[in-house]
């Protein structure tokens, strides 16, 4: 069985609120029980309530699978890159360095590498994933393009991403503010190399974003 | 009864809190389930549902209910991981009595044994001192079934007027406020009404860790094109990415909303039409407005003037509104106040009562709202009726087949049940779903009480932190071992499922409440063979009151996914029997209601709407040169209240295991403080340790400490028992305090585990 | 398109180690007298398998990196200071993970228990057919004592041992011992692939399904074979002999291309812990954007060569100079992945607050 074509997933950090239920889930989730395979940052806690949730994003070329001394990752033709075969990975970690987004994880002492297989287990019998489903703020989201477009206007789903020079498709959307800044084909993330988290998402004075600079100590 | 019976290290080596773990079938992925049982998560108040997975009389795991329309298979973290807390290794499966010789402090107990000796300690204290002598605590996370049962038992079995509940410590300055506004106490519009408006007003409510399946109304609400306000002291993560935020000072909220509402009448951006025929009392809110021009605003609240004028000007011109808040304006003893001031701004606008367009409060337990509606307060009787009106009294007199003298008058809040236990008043005691030296403020004065109590019984499914000053536990239900209904946040009447059967001597609840009532004799009205007969009585003494259940039935809320009440089986302007589908969104214009007979939308005799005047006063143990910086406190998103319950689930500690001190790295410099440090925090009621976490997310003349720990680690012992003088709501999120640098690691973090 | 050079590199080496194996089973049956006329068919199964595995593994080693594990693998181990103590590492972890299948084990008891059943039957068979097979192997009655066999080695005697001794039983039923044990971990594989959720959403047939079954065939027929020449008086015996070399000649014809492909890929895992060793011997690498070690700095030079040799081209245009995503970490990836899109938000909302005020 496969993954029903027209069902994607989306991701919206800017939504993300840090809680945590789709790690908490992911652990339920069959295909790698007891093991959380999402990553859900703060990215700099002290800074900023800011999180991110990384999930695969199940590249139409996945470096990781090109990487792979072992061939031990595969992609189905519903578009998923599974984690590594067990009988043929051999734990090098390849993958893990190499994954532009960051989300392969070795198990040393199982010598395999594990990562999100979009809980294939369950997609693959037309259920959504764990993590997808139970997001309270659905920054991680699973339905079809159509249902995405009704229900976000402000947004739209990309899913090129800008690394270098390199170029990445994937499978799984990213959602950027379409409605708000206009159409942008890609996601450029070693451009946001010098960002840093803030305090406030939103310039109240063009100055700052720290909405405490005025309270005495 | 007296001190601990053994060291409290000893009670918690065997009664824990210890953390279950992933093991066995439910670590296994090739165990299947026996069925999925359909209920609601047993935490907070927006009551997800989730489907339960049971095998061998065990929950083994949970599988989304995508087809609940609250939250469409949403869940937070808890609700992920609720299905833990069975087949627990702290589970009491028999009562156990105090008894200082067994090594852990309690000694297992047959049930029928202990039922005889709590039934026997209630009739000595009541003969001995009076009936009003043996009191009850009780909860808003029980069924409301339950909560019907306990007002019962205590009015009808123990004739106390000593009966109330945890949820004077969550939603009654919300009660109180919607009653003096309203005549009714009840989120006007279902969550999906908040879609689709113009602006969202967030007050006091970290809804991304307290009610997180509100988020993603709130983010859906913004991209249909709402601007959402939040206002908090800290930039919680709703607050990272609102348009706009108000980062108030700790209690301060009713002058922010009186300084908005003055901008939106000096503007002109009144509904003058809605306030002159749908309410009464506007002039005497504009009257005291006029004392916050903008300036004074600012400089009371913290918030700028700038960001003030834009809060009015999204509130004030906008054409659909929702506002909705939460402790964070409530745990005040300005509370009512405040929750006021929230609803002035809702009435000036005239935009409740409208598809996108209302007010709400989010409830915190369970059954937040149904807890608070059937008479398990010490001032209410079932149908949300007073217990002080002798109407009501007859009714219910009637309903419950004894005398109406013989029906206990009004008694006192929670809080005062204990001063009235240090009075010596107050002599014997029982609690059901409450675990007061964790939840109540000031804790060491509630230690004190419970050392003074000749006789106390706690019923819980562990030993909770309270319980361990018991003499008697009886062994109670957890809520996927019993059937019910609770009312969730929109005033939606659901029903819980009962997945598996009660381990080894533990009964379900309200088993334990009518053996009790036939131990001591007195079994009349206590012969319910289940929680049905119980809902059917529920609805018989509801009827005609303004929380009027008696058109609810199981069969309609398992066809309709939940029943909105009120849900009338007579139709109140003609009384014959109808088949009423329930009431999602209140005061529709046109609407009927039994109190304003037709006069109007709103809960009293003229239809109309009260304003009242929403008067700022300060804090009780304000900041003051002794105690320089804001102690506020609250929640974290991994763990529910008081922990019983979530400081056993091992994943959920890991996420968050300890309390730690939040504070501004300005303040933490200033303190010579660093991220990790051993900090000590003192009030006039104690000090506590704890470590700090240094972030910019806090306002840097406030601290923050979650308060779901107990013993060395409670926030509570650091909060002032002030209350609201309407409410009786504790002042949790405000009192001075001062912080230093601890000298050395607290004693405790040698030998107490994380969530110990 | 893979260039051709590589796939005639591949043949070549194909073709020299089947060569190479084929005069080996001439010289070892001593010029094929003591080569089994009625095993011909297993035997060029064997020579077939034997080049489609070599040419498959010259194929897979020419893969970028795979080139550089192999390379840098070999060249850590060989390092002359290091020679001695990999040497006793290699045993060490050569008995952990392959004789024990300690790490199996920990992926899940089930898991690991049927692998090692399978494993250890499966090389005990190989250890005995193949030889015998090619000739390497045979018996002789020692010259007038009827009662004990001579072994015979690549045509050079060996021990000798009684027919009706314990060990003889032993000996001359080794096939089936090796036969219970792979029945007895195909059974507890079937269990786990028809129970387990994981299992039953990921496995294919071709892949996970077909090689059990295989195994099973073999193992079964061999066993018949040994029940009907004990007990039957050899009924069907002629018959058995044919299926049985029919499933034995499929899998080695499968060997190359299937699942068990990985009995020959596995070793690497010992290859790649000396490259780690050698990895961690020096300085690590430290993100570019928070300082954090994170990798062997040689991994990541490595892979970065890999990468484009592969074509990809993760290069970025960095103030001081020439820079890689390579030598950014992976918590910093998702960082940036997260405030890439949060700066486009923010971006957005402020201009629409902004808005608000024109």
């Amino acid at each position: 069985m496969a993954k029903p074509a027209e069902l994607h997933f989306f991701i919206d950090p800017n939504r993300c609120i840090g809680c945590q239920a789709c790690v908490q889930a992911c652990t339920e989730c069959d295909t790698h029980r007891g093991e959380s395979m999402i990553h859900l940052e703060f990215i700099d806690r002290a800074a900023s309530t800011q999180t991110v949730p990384v999930v695969c994003m199940h590249c139409e070329q996945p470096t990781c699978a090109e990487v792979c001394p072992a061939d031990a990752i595969k992609r189905t033709g519903d578009g998923v890159v599974q984690s590594a075969r067990k009988p043929r990975c051999i734990a090098c970690g390849n993958c893990v360095v190499a994954c532009p987004f960051g989300v392969p994880e070795l198990y040393e002492d199982r010598q395999i590498m594990m990562k999100c297989d979009m809980c294939y287990d369950r997609t693959s019998v037309g259920k959504k994933p764990m993590c997808a489903t139970v997001c309270p703020s659905q920054a991680l989201f699973f339905g079809t393009l159509d249902q995405i477009g009704q229900l976000r206007p402000l947004s739209e789903p990309v899913n090129q991403f800008r690394f270098g020079h390199q170029v990445i498709s994937t499978r799984v959307f990213m959602m950027m503010p379409g409605g708000l800044v206009g159409h942008r084909p890609l996601v450029d993330v070693t451009a946001a190399m010098q960002d840093r988290p803030r305090e406030r998402a939103i310039r109240l004075t063009p100055a700052t974003t720290d909405p405490f600079s005025q309270v005495e100590v | 009864m007296a001190t601990l019976p053994v060291d409290e290290l000893k009670i918690i080596e065997r009664f824990g809190p210890h953390q279950s773990a992933m093991t066995g079938v439910r670590l296994s992925t090739s165990t299947e389930p026996e069925r999925l049982v359909k209920t609601h998560c047993c935490f907070c108040g927006q009551q997800c549902g989730v489907q339960l997975k049971v095998r061998d009389n065990q929950v083994i795991g949970f599988e989304p209910w995508e087809e609940f329309p609250f939250n469409r298979g949403m869940l937070c973290p808890k609700g992920v991981k609720r299905y833990l807390q069975g087949a627990h290794p702290d589970r009491l499966t028999t009562a156990v009595g105090r008894d200082s010789s067994s090594p852990h402090g309690f000694s297992p107990l047959p049930y029928n044994e202990a039922i005889a000796r709590v039934a026997g300690e209630i009739a000595r204290i009541q003969q001995v001192h009076g009936p009003a002598a043996f009191a009850l605590l009780s909860g808003a996370s029980l069924t409301t079934e339950k909560t019907y049962l306990m007002g019962k038992f205590a009015r009808v079995c123990l004739r106390t007027p000593y009966i109330d509940y945890n949820g004077r410590l969550c939603m009654v300055s919300a009660g109180a406020a919607n009653k003096k506004a309203f005549g009714i106490d009840r989120t006007t519009n279902p969550w999906s009404d908040m879609v689709g408006t113009e602006v969202v007003w967030v007050a006091g409510s970290n809804v991304a860790e307290c009610s997180p399946i509100t988020t993603n109304y709130l983010w859906q609400a913004r991209e249909q094109g709402a601007r959402i306000i939040v206002q908090d002291p800290r930039i919680t993560p709703v607050a990272r990415t609102c348009d706009l935020y108000l980062p108030v000072r700790p209690g301060r909220d009713a002058a922010l909303f009186a300084g908005v509402l003055n901008l939106m009448i000096e503007h002109g951006w009144i509904d003058r039409d809605f306030t002159e025929t749908m309410t009464v009392g506007f002039d005497e809110v504009a009257a005291y407005c006029r004392q916050w021009p903008v300036s004074r605003t600012a400089d009371v609240t913290g918030v700028p003037e700038r960001s003030l004028r834009q809060a009015a000007e999204w509130w004030g011109t906008a054409k659909t509104s929702f506002l909705f808040h939460a402790r964070g304006i409530e745990h005040h003893s300005n509370g009512v106040q405040n929750a006021l001031g929230t609803i002035n701004l809702v009435l000036a606008t005239g935009r409740i009562g409208k598809p996108k367009s209302g007010y709400g409060t989010i409830t915190g337990q369970a059954n937040g709202q149904g807890g608070r509606e059937h008479g398990q307060k010490c001032d209410q009787l079932p149908g949300w009726r007073d217990i002080s009106n002798p109407d009501h009294r007859r009714h219910i007199a009637a309903i419950w087949g004894i005398d109406e003298k013989d029906l206990p008058g009004p008694g006192v809040d929670a809080y005062e049940l204990f001063r009235k236990i240090d009075a010596g008043e107050i002599k014997g005691l029982l609690s059901l779903c409450f675990n007061p030296i964790v939840s109540l403020p000031d804790n060491a004065f509630i230690r004190r009480c419970l050392e003074k109590l000749e006789f106390y019984v706690a019923i819980d499914f562990f030993l909770n932190d309270t319980a361990r000053y018991a003499d008697i536990v009886l062994p109670g239900s957890l809520q996927e071992e019993d059937e019910g209904t609770v009312t969730q946040v929109e005033g939606r009447v659901i029903k819980i499922n009962k997945a598996i059967e009660c381990p080894g001597e533990a009964r379900q609840d309200w088993r334990i409440i009518q053996d009790l009532a036939h131990a001591l004799g007195r079994p009349h009205g206590f012969t319910f063979s289940g929680p049905r007969e119980i809902f059917d009585e529920l609805r018989r003494a509801s009827k005609g009151g303004v929380a009027d259940y008696s058109g609810i039935t199981y069969e309609k809320i398992d066809a309709q996914m939940g029943v909105f009440w009120p849900c009338y089986s007579e139709d109140p302007r003609t009384g014959l029997a109808i088949d009423h589908a329930g009431t999602p969104r209140l005061f529709e214009p046109g609407s009927y209601n039994p109190v304003a007979r037709g006069e109007g939308p709103f809960y009293f005799p003229d239809g109309r709407a009260r304003f009242n005047v929403a008067e700022y006063r300060p804090a009780v143990d304000d900041v003051s040169a002794e105690y320089p910086l804001f102690l506020t406190t609250g929640r974290v998103v991994s763990q529910f209240l008081s922990g019983t319950q979530t400081r056993r689930i091992g994943p959920l500690v890991k996420q968050y295991p300890e309390p730690r001190i939040e504070m501004h790295p300005r303040l933490a410099e200033r303190l010579g403080i660093a991220d990790s440090d051993w900090t000590t925090v003192e009030t006039r009621r104690g000090a506590i340790t704890l470590q700090a976490m240094v972030v910019t997310t806090i306002r840097p003349d406030t601290i923050f400490i979650p308060y779901h720990w107990a013993g060395p680690k409670s926030a509570n012992q650091l909060t002032v028992a002030a209350q609201d003088p309407i409410s009786k709501i504790p002042q949790y999120k405000v009192c001075g305090c001062r912080v230093r640098k601890a000298d050395a690691a607290p004693a405790y973090a040698a030998v107490r585990e994380p969530q110990q | 398109m893979r260039p051709p050079r590589e796939q005639r590199r591949a043949a070549v080496w194909g073709g020299l180690v089947t060569a190479v194996l084929a005069a080996l089973i001439v010289a070892g049956s001593r010029n094929l007298n003591h080569f089994d006329a009625a095993l011909v068919g297993y035997t060029f199964a064997t020579l077939f398998a034997a080049f489609a595995i070599t040419y498959r593994y010259s194929m897979w080693l020419q893969r970028p990196p795979t080139r550089m594990y192999w390379r840098r693998g070999w060249s850590v181990f060989l390092t002359p200071r290091f020679i001695g103590g990999n040497l006793v590492e290699a045993v060490r972890r050569l008995t952990l993970s392959f004789a024990a299948n300690r790490f199996i084990f920990r992926r899940g008891r089930l898991r690991g228990a049927a692998h090692w059943l399978i494993m250890w039957g499966c090389v005990l068979a190989a250890a005995i057919t193949f030889p015998l097979v090619w000739g390497w192997i045979h018996f002789e009655t020692v010259p007038g004592r009827l009662d004990r066999y001579q072994i015979y080695l690549f045509g050079f005697p060996a021990q000798s041992f009684a027919v009706h001794s314990v060990i003889g039983f032993v000996i001359f039923h080794g096939l089936v011992w090796s036969a219970l044990l792979v029945i007895a971990g195909v059974m507890l594989a079937f269990r786990r692939r028809m129970v387990d959720h994981a299992a039953v959403s990921l496995q294919q047939f071709a892949q996970d399904v077909m090689p059990l079954l295989l195994l099973f065939a073999i193992s079964v027929t061999g066993l018949m074979l040994t029940a009907s020449y004990t007990w039957m008086k050899g009924y069907a015996y002629d018959f058995l002999a044919i299926l049985h070399a029919i499933t034995v000649i499929l899998t080695l014809l499968y060997l190359p291309f299937g699942k068990l492909f990985h009995i020959f890929q596995r070793p690497a895992q010992i290859g790649v812990s000396f490259y780690k060793d050698a990895g961690s011997r020096e300085p690590a690498a430290r993100c570019r954007r928070c300082g954090m070690a994170y990798a062997p700095a040689m991994m990541v030079r490595d892979l970065i060569g890999v990468e484009r040799d592969l074509g990809f081209a993760y290069e970025m245009d960095a103030a001081d100079g020439a820079a890689h995503y390579q030598e950014i970490c992976p918590r910093c990836r998702r960082a940036m992945f997260g405030l890439a899109q949060a700066g486009a938000w923010s971006e957005g909302l402020t201009a629409r607050l902004a808005g608000d005020k024109d």
